[in-house]
């Protein structure tokens, strides 16, 4: 008799209590997440290139417009230059970090 | 059926997401374009954050790993993705899943919680709830209540009653047998009570 009721009133707390929080991922985790997604994409082949990224009508950053005018073969276009970035190491260890410029999806990372 | 947070799962009406949207930016990932890559991030880390962090409170230490394990086993999915229900959706199961790994392993542990001596004649005005405590006051005593609750007790009311489990899925999932598990959440129940109704007194 006792558990049933005790049953009862956990089914009533948990019926009326969402336990959802209303916290936003904090930027420095978006970004490791980020990191870790791509990654593991470059480990299983090429990413998608700069120049098809770009033909797609995604907006590149400075660095990786850089790479994607320069006559490299395309192979060289698929790397995951993120890795290489101080940009990605600043915004994988700080939520506010001082970067800014444009395409790049840490610093939108940042704004969200 | 989970109820919690099942509102949120299905956002696409909400957020104006349509299948072929969501399937657009699945095929783009999958094609491992870089940005559509940063966007799956950015429209889902919130909600998976937030699910993720309300159901191993107050082990918010575990919480930046587990995120990152749903992600990576979404990419390692996604090509199962099929359009049924929107890609929210698919992306919060794999997060219950995870949840669900993560109490299963927890729970596997020996136990280390001695018996609690269970009174039967203890009993809690529960009709009384809603009527005693106003809803954001309940939220927070429950959240209280779990937080200090030992970890087993917490995941196991958890998985039960936030979950929806039954004691049968989970002595299945933990390699328990269905008899410790009911004997468990007896236990948990029983402490949940106690601190909840000696926080209603102090």
């Amino acid at each position: 008799m006792a558990s049933l009721r005790d049953d009862e009133f956990m089914e009533k707390i948990a019926k009326a209590v969402e336990l959802s929080e209303s916290d936003q991922v904090p930027a420095r985790l978006r970004a490791r997440l980020y990191s870790a997604l791509v990654q593991q994409q470059a480990q299983t082949g090429p990413l998608m290139s700069l120049s098809e990224t770009s033909a797609r009508g995604h907006q590149l950053c400075v660095f990786e417009q850089l790479v994607r005018i320069v006559p490299v073969g395309e192979r060289a276009k698929s790397l995951n230059i993120c890795r290489v970035c101080h940009a990605r190491v600043l915004a994988e260890h700080l939520d506010k970090p001082p970067i800014y410029w444009a395409g790049c999806p840490y610093v939108e990372f940042k704004k969200s | 059926m989970h109820r919690l947070e099942q509102p949120d799962f299905d956002q696409r009406e909400k957020i104006g997401l349509s299948a072929a949207e969501d399937s657009e930016l699945v095929t783009a990932v999958l094609r491992k374009d870089r940005k559509a890559t940063a966007e799956f991030v950015a429209r889902y880390a919130d909600a998976l954050y937030r699910y993720v962090r309300s159901r191993l409170a107050p082990r918010y230490d575990q919480v930046d790993d587990l995120v990152q394990e749903v992600f990576l086993t979404a990419w390692l999915s996604l090509n199962q993705y099929r359009g049924a229900g929107s890609l929210q959706a698919w992306v919060m199961g794999i997060a219950r899943h995870k949840v669900e790994d993560y109490y299963r392993e927890r729970l596997r542990a020996p136990e280390s919680i001695e018996d609690a001596d269970l009174d039967p004649d203890k009993s809690t005005s529960v009709p009384e709830i809603h009527r005693l405590v106003e809803q954001d006051q309940l939220k927070k005593n429950t959240q209280r209540v779990l937080a200090a609750l030992p970890e087993q007790y917490r995941l196991v009311l958890l998985w039960r009653y936030w979950e929806k489990a039954s004691a049968r899925e989970m002595a299945l999932k933990t390699g328990k047998t269905e008899k410790a598990i009911e004997r468990l959440l007896a236990r948990a129940r029983a402490e949940f009570r106690e601190r909840w109704n000696h926080g209603q007194s102090s």
